[in-house]
């Protein structure tokens, strides 16, 4: 990176480049790490697939009508979007609600790392100059569902600013909303937003997928939105049986007009993944997520003509989380040697068939232009066996320890990746890492509220893109979901300034910083990770999916453009 | 007769009460919350939040209070409500106990199908090739895991025949026709295992019967062989049947979750694993009251059969 | 669940001129084949487990990912699994694990429901009725559900899926062996022994228990192949062993299902483990009834 705008940057913060440096000492080692890297890593720049990243829209005049169908491994644990951030309710209500902002449709979207914000239910925003006051210029004419207790009636600046009050007032968004300080409607499509402190990110945030606006009327008849689901999106919710199906409608009324294409969007509740493939296979599925190379390859030798566009992994949700207020994790160098142990390559390599990134936790193009290679994830990021048992006699425990991990298998590659892990510890380091395979709740309970020893397969969560959620939300040491418990006085430091920035170029030095501060300090060790793939029947058009935002997850509000060619 | 009725119905009373007291006990015991469960993905949630969700599904009270509300629940028949939906169990139970029911009697039908007739092969044809290969082929549906032959079962409908069951399960009433290829499938996935031990118990029984004296008494009398099996021996054969066939119906009304997984039907079994994997107690223990009732209450029936067969038994 | 047993009935006669147990035993087995296949099957299984250490050319654990999804060759007669580890190994060292499941969940369950099968069936009256309405109780919560449950309060791991297992099998033992002593009892030598002011603890041992054993045995048998299903399906539902142990039925429910098409091998090499373990052990009951059921031996 230019000399230049990175003193530049480090002076506004009356922090001198080379203090900074000598401060972390990240200057030498970073050097070396670049030297020892480049010669011995075998990290490709784009991991190797023969299938695209993007598929482009049809220039076919689109079709209206027709169903479609995903057999779909989620159930909604409950319907309200206050209670829960869970793809299996996302994957319905981002259909029958909208946001304030959204993301590209495929068919607006230039590849798949377009994330342009664009309008939803605003169709202009602004910010002061402060950062801490947005107003946003909802559109006018936005119905919502013709179905009582709304019945039609038009959506008002005063239902977002209940919306976001409930968010505050309660449920698992509270964080995100509690954030402002209050909300002024000077007319019926306009909204103003007060923050507490600067936050240059926040149009971001609202843009969530799980930031959607829900009628005043329900929540107020009902007591919560655990019964009906009413919004003003694409769709109406016409079915809903718990594990059997969903069926969603086009809604006639909706305000971007035209759309959806599709006549009904059929949920079925299959839980089995053998059972999914088997409905892709015989056609009563037209969507499919698969995980491997090899699974794309069989699928494709009975299904030819599938179309296959390969999820670009532009972070890992997963990584190894430490105690680290505890000893032997509060101690760096321990951090350090475990991470220079776990041959990360390898893993790539094999379990994922080259088609994995290393592992780093904030999406990649936030802080640079090119998928990061080994070499630029830092010196502990190399498996470096012998320097790493240096390091660990060097912190005390030559002869190694015993610990613990636990886990939930999210997927197969998983148990095999953490047993690849624990082989590398136990061979390197002579760590004993005691393994136990947990079900969800056991896992979630113990690990999000951290009463654990030792360590677990961690996670951050899945659904978010914006990059305030993913720095200053998970790793402020005061922030609800850091669950990697980091507790670094310059990420706190950084991860604030970045919310108080606004140029772009200068959004991504911090954020690189953050990441390398991340990586010096080893406060989440990111494993390798392989976003999958994504298969779709070939009569399937629009089917282009963003980066972060898979299509029928929490990025499916991008169905209601997609079209079917039959 | 009526002595022995009232006698078994009182005594049905503690085991249900106990019952309830071993669901109830374990399931509190057990790590991880309610709460968290339905807080998953999520975990933004702060401690007064969680105060009040738990206040809210009277999870803050004493173990003691909280068992005897549900006791009272369940026997003014209002179970309540399940934590992880808010939907009142009656009405998930509505949902989830005719899947389970037309699982288990497919299930079971098609297994005395397969079962009896390989059953009394075995046992007239006793050490012949015959009974070699039905006990084998029984055997190997015993030695398969459900999950196994279930995978095996969708993956190759789907690659061989290009057909799988169709997904999204419709009750009978609605649709015949789609109902019946629903459960096919998983019916004879489940039936191939329950025909094993039957055909099993089918075949000991059968030989043992057809040793006793008045059998053998008509075979002297020059009885002809399909009179003897059918008339005299099958009778007395299937009293043991009956037995396990009863038996297995405790797998059937719960265990069959395995396949309701593999098979996407929404029965009692994925209901009731789901909610222990999920902590949702109120489901959980009034699934299992409900399952624990309907066994005891077939028991019972059995047993009142066998009284009434076997007069012996009436004065024990 | 009924107060009559069919195998309760068999054993209230001893005949005066009967061969030993262990002949009459030897005697099934040398004469029926499948009585010696399975026989056979079981004495591999017990072989493979005590000398798996030997047997086994690559350690179970050690993975070689380099070489992972191997299909089955000279250095790799079953092939590798999905991170490089050699499945002969893991299938013979399965043998221990699949061995030590049974016998534990079985001995345990066994020996428990024996103690409050006498407990009940000897002493009778309150201690009877407050015994069987117990186990009662327990038979009426679906064995699935229990066995779950209890693995989920225990934690997962291979042991305390083997103590679930046990619990499950305590009630229906205790049953037969209930309906085996009050038949026993009912024999004259047992009254006169009792009549004669013979201690119980002697009658039990000498007169009830030899009569018990032999249906005990028989189930025992049958429920050691049973146990080893049990443990595949809670492993399946994520609740048995823990990776990276070798048990069978983790490698079938999870290696296995997840690589059934690109890798055959993960499946079918643990997967006819496991049905030959089943299959001896079911056979070798039948046997054993076929050896020791007086009304069947009065044919041969």
């Amino acid at each position: 990176m230019p000399a230049d705008a990175h003193s530049q940057q480090a002076a506004r913060q009356h922090v001198n480049r080379r203090e900074f440096l000598t401060r972390t000492g990240w200057g030498s080692l970073w050097m070396t790490g670049f030297l020892v890297g480049v010669g011995r890593s075998r990290a490709f720049a784009h991991p190797p697939s023969p299938y695209p990243s993007w598929v482009p829209p049809s220039d076919k005049p689109p079709k209206r009508g027709g169903i479609l169908t995903r057999a779909s491994a989620w159930d909604p644990p409950v319907l309200d979007p206050r209670l829960t951030n869970s793809v299996g309710l996302f994957q319905i209500a981002t259909l029958t609600y909208n946001r304030l902002l959204r993301y590209p449709f495929a068919d607006e979207a230039k590849n798949n790392a377009d994330l342009t914000l664009k309008g939803d239910l605003a169709e202009a925003w602004e910010g002061s100059a402060d950062f801490k006051t947005w107003t946003f210029k909802l559109r006018q004419g936005v119905k919502w569902h013709n179905v009582p207790p709304v019945n039609a009636r038009e959506l008002v600046a005063n239902d977002v600013k209940y919306c976001y009050e409930a968010y505050a007032k309660e449920g698992v968004q509270s964080f995100t909303f509690q954030e402002i300080d209050g909300m002024e409607t000077p007319d019926r499509h306009t909204i103003r937003i007060h923050l507490k402190s600067p936050n240059t990110m926040f149009p971001q945030n609202v843009a969530e997928a799980v930031a959607v606006i829900f009628p005043r009327e329900v929540l107020e008849e009902d007591g919560d939105l655990k019964k009906r689901m009413i919004g003003t999106g694409p769709f109406i919710l016409k079915e809903f049986q718990r594990k059997v199906r969903t069926v969603l409608v086009r809604n006639p009324d909706y305000f971007d007009t035209g759309f959806p294409y599709i006549d009904e969007y059929r949920i079925l509740s299959t839980p089995d993944a053998a059972t999914r493939l088997a409905a892709f296979r015989t056609g009563q599925s037209d969507i499919l997520g698969l995980q491997s190379l090899a699974d794309v390859a069989t699928l494709l030798r009975t299904n030819p003509t599938a179309v296959v566009q390969e999820n670009t992994t532009v972070l890992t949700p997963f990584g190894l989380t430490l105690r680290m207020d505890k000893p032997p994790f509060n101690d760096v160098r321990v951090r350090r040697a475990m991470s220079m142990a776990i041959d990360r390559q390898k893993q790539v390599d094999t379990l994922y068939e080259g088609h994995a990134i290393l592992g780093w936790g904030i999406p990649y193009f936030y802080w640079t232009d090119e998928r990061p290679t080994a070499a630029d994830l830092g010196p502990y990021w190399q498996y470096r066996p012998e320097e790493a048992k240096r390091l660990l006699a060097e912190a005390g425990y030559a002869n190694g320890f015993e610990t613990t991990l636990f886990y939930y298998e999210y997927f197969p590659q998983m148990t095999s990746q953490i047993q690849l892990v624990q082989q590398d510890l136990k061979r390197n380091l002579n760590i004993e890492l005691k393994i136990t395979k947990q079900d969800y709740t056991t896992y979630f309970g113990r690990y999000a509220e951290g009463n654990w020893e030792g360590t677990a397969w961690g996670f951050q969560t899945g659904y978010a893109v914006s990059l305030d959620e993913r720095t200053y939300q998970y790793i402020h040491s005061k922030a609800p979901k850091n669950y990697f418990r980091v507790n670094d006085p310059m990420i706190d430091e950084l991860a604030t300034t970045l919310r108080q920035t606004a140029d772009r170029a200068e959004q991504r030095a911090i954020t690189k910083k953050i990441v390398e501060r991340e990586h010096d300090q080893v406060l989440r060790m990111w494993m390798p990770f392989d976003a999958g793939f994504q298969i779709w029947q070939p009569h399937l058009r629009n089917i282009g999916q963003l980066d972060l935002r898979g299509n029928f997850g929490y990025g499916s509000s991008t169905l209601a453009r997609l079209w079917i060619d039959k | 007769m009526h002595k022995y009725i009232i006698r078994r119905l009182l005594l049905a009373i503690p085991v249900l009460l106990l019952a309830s007291l071993i669901v109830f006990g374990l399931m509190r015991v057990m790590p991880g919350d309610a709460l968290t469960a339905l807080m998953a993905e999520s975990g933004n949630v702060s401690e007064r939040e969680l105060q009040k969700l738990r206040k809210d599904l009277g999870l803050d009270l004493p173990y003691y209070e909280q068992y005897l509300i549900w006791l009272w629940q369940m026997v003014s028949l209002d179970p309540g409500y399940s934590i992880f939906t808010g939907e009142p169990i009656p009405v998930a139970l509505k949902k989830a106990i005719p899947v389970t029911i037309e699982l288990a009697l497919s299930a079971m039908i098609l297994g005395l199908l397969i079962a009896i007739p390989v059953g009394v092969l075995s046992a007239t044809r006793q050490d012949k090739p015959s009974d070699y290969v039905g006990r084998l082929v029984a055997i190997s549906g015993l030695s398969l895991p459900d999950f196994w032959l279930g995978t095996l079962v969708i993956t190759f409908a789907a690659i061989w025949f290009g057909w799988i069951p169709p997904l999204g399960y419709v009750s009978l009433w609605e649709s015949p026709w789609t109902n019946l290829q629903q459960f096919l499938l998983p019916a004879a996935v489940l039936g191939f295992r329950l025909s094993a031990a039957t055909m099993r118990m089918t075949r000991s029984t059968l030989l043992e019967v057809l040793r006793e004296d008045y059998v053998r008494t008509a075979w002297a009398k020059g009885v002809g062989e399909r009179m003897i099996i059918y008339k005299h021996a099958l009778k007395n054969a299937l009293i043991p049947v009956v037995t396990i066939v009863g038996g297995q119906l405790g797998t059937l009304l719960a265990g069959t979750v395995i396949v309701e997984t593999i098979f996407a039907l929404p029965g009692m079994g994925r209901l009731t694993v789901e909610a222990i994997l999920f902590r949702d107690y109120p489901i959980v223990q009034t699934n299992v009251m409900l399952v624990a009732g309907t066994l005891v209450t077939l028991n019972l029936l059995v047993d009142l059969t066998y009284a009434w067969l076997d007069p012996r038994i009436r004065y024990q | 669940m009924s107060t009559a047993t069919a195998d309760s009935a068999t054993f209230e006669e001893r005949m005066p001129d009967q061969l030993s147990r262990g002949q009459a035993l030897w005697g099934v087995i040398k004469r029926k084949p499948l009585g010696l296949a399975s026989a056979a099957l079981i004495g591999l299984l017990v072989f493979t487990a005590i000398f798996a250490n030997v047997l086994a050319p690559y350690h179970p654990l050690a993975a070689y990912p380099e070489k992972r999804l191997a299909p089955p060759s000279w250095e790799h007669p079953f092939g590798t699994d999905d991170i490089g580890r050699d499945v002969l190994s893991r299938v013979i060292h399965g043998s221990r694990i699949s061995l030590w499941v049974g016998l534990l969940a079985v001995g345990i369950g066994t020996f428990a429901g024996t103690i409050i099968g006498l407990l009940s069936g000897y002493w009778e009256g309150w201690l009877d009725l407050g015994l069987q309405r117990a186990m009662d109780a327990l038979m009426a919560i679906p064995g699935l559900i229990l066995a779950l449950a209890i693995v989920s309060v225990l934690t997962p791991s291979t042991t305390n899926a083997m103590l679930a297992i046990a619990v499950v099998i305590v009630p229906g033992n205790s049953r037969i062996v209930r309906g085996a002593v009050l038949s026993t009892k009912q024999n004259p030598y047992v009254e006169a022994a009792q009549a004669l002011g013979c201690r119980h603890l002697r009658i039990i041992a000498k007169h009830i228990l030899p009569n018990v054993t032999a249906p005990i045995l028989i189930i025992a048998s049958i429920w050691l192949g049973n146990a080893i299903l049990i443990e595949a399906s809670l492993s399946f539902l994520g609740l048995g062993t823990q990776p990276p142990t070798p048990s069978w039925g983790l490698m079938l429910s999870s290696t296995g299902r997840a690589f059934m098409e690109q890798a055959p091998w993960l499946a079918i090499f643990p997967g006819l483990a496991i049905s030959l373990a089943v299959l001896g052990f079911n056979l070798f009951g039948d046997t054993l009834r076929d050896a020791w059921d007086p009304k069947l031996r009065r044919r041969g």
